[in-house]
């Protein structure tokens, strides 16, 4: 668990805090509204590609200006399809973005694309490589790609990815590209912001017992073997086989499809996209995308609502402060830390009140 | 006074703070003596001049027999201009001939594609048609001076065009002497000017050497090129590795297409970096010969005594030039120079002060030429063969150079040879670490440049001629492209190119064809169009 | 308040395959902190400027040895103007004459690096710019 986040904005008046950011984000002044104007939402909404391009900047940068941003934001959007590309470094996800990017524009699709590159976590500095892989899709009016650096995101994805989604989306593309930072560990947030997961592997690279562990392989729609062109792909296919038989996955959804490609010699993309479209369609008929979007949505007011409790508890009650002196406390003496949780958490209701009398000497 | 003796009394003299490290960041002994040199048997790593395995020297006389060709790389504006600068460099004591073609040209396009705007004739002549040798070369003797040609992806259609024009002249093929770059692997590892994927551009390449082995008999086909890897920032153990591992590989894919290596290995030349560390580099020409020699005699089992030989043409290094105090450049390649011809080059090319500002003028030329005399007539570098031989410290150097390179070729056979380490990025990743590397250096001071981050001249003027390319350059090389494209035949042109393409899709050898399109004056980047609608184009991604 | 990440495009316009200087620059980059969109060799003016607007990138930096400086920072600077892009600071390196520099100055380019300059001068620079660029 990060240091709690505060963050104040001047224009609502209210400082946000939450506990899985792990900086701390102050702002005060009023140089934060301007770039924030009208002008800004008329250009968006009239099509400006610089506008949409500072709206990403905006909510990149200004997490404070978030919810404003949404408000406006979600009114507008249209539901666009969310695909996530993710899988271990160097498997090719840049260039198999990149071929089913084309495909889908020439299905008639407008399309957004998101490249996350991951932030260095020595300099903050991040080199942000896959547009160049994406050469042939520039300039297409059709297409808009943004590249992003990871920042303090963890799980493949920057913090402000979904809402950079939410930017595509209202801006009238249909179909979103959500490129993942080349990941192995656990922690996946492409998991709970894309309406459809590709995952990409290649051949003989032990990617399989990396996937393993991520538990992607269950969360996965669609399976890509790129690069199938080198040896080893039919010891893969056969790992993964054996692996569905094994799962953790409900019986009741089925394996997902595993195909090949080499898109390098773009073979197998017509496959993997026209398979990509048929998953969309049915997941849409049969209300699975609905779903996930509701539960994104679900998902988000808890984490909300718990940021926004936390905030003012642990600003009313000092709990920060207090659970460090506790932990430091039940570690000295080997404690169990239950007590104190009970007896902390027995305060919340008292401190709502007395939050609630407070706010009425303020007006 | 014993060794350790000596050791304490060093240590105990009050040393300077400073890195004794060479310039690629080898480290280095106070002093080399017998005992570096116990574990080698001397007679048998260095032999005689002429003598495998050719430490000493590719030839038995050396520079008492003949000097270093002295050739200075030129071209720049139009075919015109550059045929003027190549009769002044004659008319000076030039003894070959060696061409710098444009950007647009180095890819394979014409002057008049929309990419090549404001790049025509910029760094070099521009060629799109036969028409345009003929301007070049016109009443230069082709059969009696050498020529050279820098060019790598279009070079076996540049290569036609030239051979079209001596046609025309009446020059049997068998009378021209040359070398043609045509070094494509260096190309994805360093200098990033290819056109098609690495098959087909080796296919090329192998057919040319079937071809002049058959008809073109004094050129040479190929000139493996170091000089870019290190200009892209390698170190010296690098560029050596790198190049010989190249020349491996152009000779795995002739020997699998079916050539016999003592046919086409004797035309085989190199092309190294003479950068400013002085005794590294001497070690590393030396090193460069001996390692060829054995892999050629003892992996690839050649048998002619020509096919072991590593003849290389030496470059001054152009990224040690400096824009600061650009004077210091004639002191800097004098230095290199004399290094690349202490490590026994055949041919050497000094850089002009001024290339850190621009293309260089003629007066800078003439002084980079004149340096190279001072070297063969002055200096006395020349009068004794391999002078350095069998000093502790160059020996040593050498043979660190050569372990490190057998490393090197160890470490890209596990990547499964040339091609896929390229495709991994495995080259261009050592080259740009160091790079950086020595860019940090630099930085932190702990290398000095001198005028650059330590003796600085603040308010620095310039005060050197440069040469400008003038703006109506392109416009004269796009209306005469015009011109020839009206005037030329061109059923007959779509014909030879219709022809070549359905060649370049089965396997027979491309070159009759190739020159069959440049006869009827077929462009090069008509050529270049023919070609990838059959082999497509290659992509590379960035590695850092 | 967290500093504001600095977004720039590093490219290298036209023909030249001379990429060492734009690697290293864009190392050095990342190394200060910023976010370095790499766009790589033989990039049109066009397909910069569309990199730059797409990524509201703060700064455009480009790598020209060919001796093409003049035509390409030009037509960068005239798209970057045209695309609202005019307030972003256009910047570079290369082989660049002294007199050449002067012209690209009065086009409204900011400074061009050459051979020998120091990295630290690179990013000095670019922060300092940012810098006078307010919030």
């Amino acid at each position: 668990m990060g240091r709690p986040l505060a963050i104040y904005s001047s224009r609502h008046q209210r400082i946000y805090l939450g506990l899985d950011r792990n900086y701390i984000f102050v702002r005060t002044g009023a140089s934060i509204g301007r770039s924030l104007g009208p002008e800004l939402w008329d250009d968006f909404f009239k099509g400006s590609r610089l506008a949409c391009a500072r709206l990403i900047t905006l909510v990149e940068n200004s997490p404070e200006l978030v919810p404003e941003i949404r408000d406006k934001l979600i009114p507008r959007q249209k539901g666009a399809i969310r695909v996530g590309i993710t899988g271990p470094p160097g498997v090719g996800k840049s260039t198999v973005t990149a071929a089913l990017v084309r495909r889908a524009v020439k299905a008639g699709h407008t399309v957004g694309v998101i490249a996350v590159d991951p932030t260095s976590p020595f300099t903050g500095g991040a080199f942000l490589g896959d547009r160049v892989r994406m050469l042939s899709l520039i300039g297409d009016p059709h297409i808009f790609i943004r590249s992003q650096a990871s920042r303090d995101g963890h799980g493949g994805l920057s913090p402000s990815t979904p809402y950079v989604a939410d930017v595509f989306d209202a801006f009238g593309m249909d179909r979103i590209f959500i490129e993942t930072v080349g990941v192995g560990q656990a922690e996946l947030d492409v998991l709970t912001c894309a309406d459809l997961i590709v995952l990409v592997l290649q051949p003989a690279t032990g990617d399989i017992i990396q996937a393993l562990k991520a538990g992607i392989i269950e969360a996965a729609d669609l399976l890509l073997i790129n690069k199938s062109d080198l040896s080893g792909t039919e010891s893969l296919l056969e790992s993964l086989r054996f692996l569905f038989e094994i799962s953790a996955r409900p019986t009741t959804i089925p394996a997902p499809p595993v195909l090949t490609a080499a898109a390098l010699h773009n073979r197998g993309l017509d496959e993997a996209y026209k398979e990509i479209e048929r998953l969309i369609s049915g997941h849409v008929a049969s209300g699975r995308i609905r779903e996930k979007k509701r539960l994104r949505l679900e998902g988000e007011m808890k984490s909300s609502v718990l940021q926004d409790l936390w905030g003012r508890f642990a600003a009313l009650t000092n709990a920060p402060e207090k659970m460090r002196t506790a932990a430091e406390n039940l570690l000295e003496n080997g404690r169990s830390p239950y007590p104190f949780i009970r007896n902390l958490c027995a305060r919340i209701t008292m401190e709502v009140r007395d939050e609630r009398t407070n706010r009425k000497d303020h007006g | 006074m014993d060794k350790k003796a000596w050791e304490k009394k060093f240590r105990n003299s009050g040393l300077r703070e400073a890195d004794f490290s060479t310039i690629s960041g080898r480290p280095l002994e106070p002093l080399y003596d017998w005992d570096d040199l116990a574990d080698l048997n001397l007679k048998k790593e260095l032999a005689y001049p002429g003598e495998y395995p050719y430490t000493r020297g590719v030839h038995p006389s050396m520079y008492r027999g003949k000097l270093w060709t002295m050739r200075q790389f030129a071209g720049m504006g139009t075919p015109q201009q550059t045929n003027q600068r190549y009769k002044f460099l004659l008319e000076k004591g030039q003894t070959g001939l060696s061409v710098a073609f444009d950007n647009p040209t180095l890819y394979g396009w014409d002057s008049d594609h929309a990419l090549s705007i404001g790049e025509v004739g910029r760094t070099g002549v521009a060629v799109d048609t036969m028409e345009d040798m003929e301007i070049l070369f016109d009443e230069i003797p082709l059969d009696k001076v050498s020529t050279s040609m820098t060019i790598n992806a279009p070079a076996s259609w540049i290569f036609a065009m030239f051979l079209a024009n001596a046609e025309k002249r009446h020059i049997p093929f068998a009378e021209l002497r040359g070398t043609l770059q045509n070094d494509i692997l260096k190309e994805y590892i360093a200098q990033k000017e290819w056109i098609f994927p690495p098959e087909p551009h080796l296919r090329l390449i192998t057919d040319l050497m079937a071809f002049c082995a058959d008809h073109v008999p004094q050129w040479n086909t190929i000139s493996i090129s170091g000089y870019h890897i290190r200009e892209a920032g390698s170190t010296a153990a690098q560029e050596l590795a790198f190049t010989l591992a190249d020349g491996f590989a152009y000779v795995e894919h002739a020997l699998r297409a079916g050539l016999d290596i003592d046919d086409f290995a004797p035309r085989l030349s190199f092309f190294f970096n003479a950068h400013l560390d002085f005794f590294e580099e001497i070690a590393k020409l030396r090193a460069a010969r001996r390692i060829w020699a054995r892999h050629m005699k003892e992996r690839f089992k050649a048998k002619n005594p020509r096919s072991w030989l590593c003849r290389f043409h030496v470059q001054t290094a152009g990224c040690s030039l400096t824009a600061q105090q650009p004077e210091l450049n004639i002191v800097r390649t004098a230095l290199e120079a004399l290094a690349g011809v202490l490590g026994g080059c055949q041919s050497l090319h000094t850089n002009s002060m001024d290339e850190a500002l621009a293309l260089p003028s003629e007066k800078a030329v003439e002084i980079a030429l004149r340096t190279q005399q001072v070297i063969a007539f002055e200096s006395g570098a020349a009068n004794v063969i391999d002078p350095l031989g069998g000093s502790y410290f160059v020996e040593k150097l050498t043979n660190e150079l050569e372990e490190e390179a057998e490393r090197y070729f160890r470490k890209i056979e596990e990547h499964g040879g040339v091609v896929p380490a390229i495709e991994k990025g495995f080259f261009q990743r050592e080259i740009t670490r160091a790079a950086y590397e020595y860019q940090m250096a630099l930085s932190r001071k702990r290398k000095i440049s001198v005028g650059v981050n330590e003796f600085v001249n603040e308010d620095e003027r310039l005060e050197i001629p440069l040469l400008e390319i003038d703006e109506s350059v392109e416009k004269d090389q796009v209306r005469r492209l015009g011109e020839v494209r009206k005037r030329r035949d061109n059923g007959a042109v779509r014909a030879k190119l219709e022809a070549l393409e359905k060649a370049a899709a089965g396997t027979a050898n491309l070159t009759p064809f190739l020159l069959d399109c440049a006869r009827v004056y077929g462009t090069l980047g008509e050529i270049s169009a023919a070609l990838i609608s059959v082999f497509g184009e290659y992509q590379e991604q960035p590695f850092f | 308040m967290a500093e504001k990440k600095i977004k720039i495009i590093i490219a290298k316009p036209g023909l030249d395959g001379h990429d060492r200087g734009a690697k290293v620059v864009a190392r050095a980059l990342v190394e200060a902190g910023m976010e370095v969109v790499y766009l790589g060799l033989r990039q049109t003016p066009e397909s910069i400027v569309n990199a730059a607007l797409e990524e509201d990138a703060d700064v455009v930096g480009l790598s020209i040895l060919s001796g093409a400086h003049m035509t390409h920072f030009k037509r960068v600077k005239e798209l970057m103007d045209k695309n609202g892009l005019g307030d972003r600071l256009l910047t570079g390196g290369g082989i660049i004459p002294t007199k050449d520099q002067d012209k690209l100055k009065d086009l409204g380019v900011g400074k061009v690096f050459g051979p020998g300059d120091d990295l630290q001068s690179i990013v000095d620079y670019i922060r300092k710019w940012r810098g006078s660029q307010g919030d």
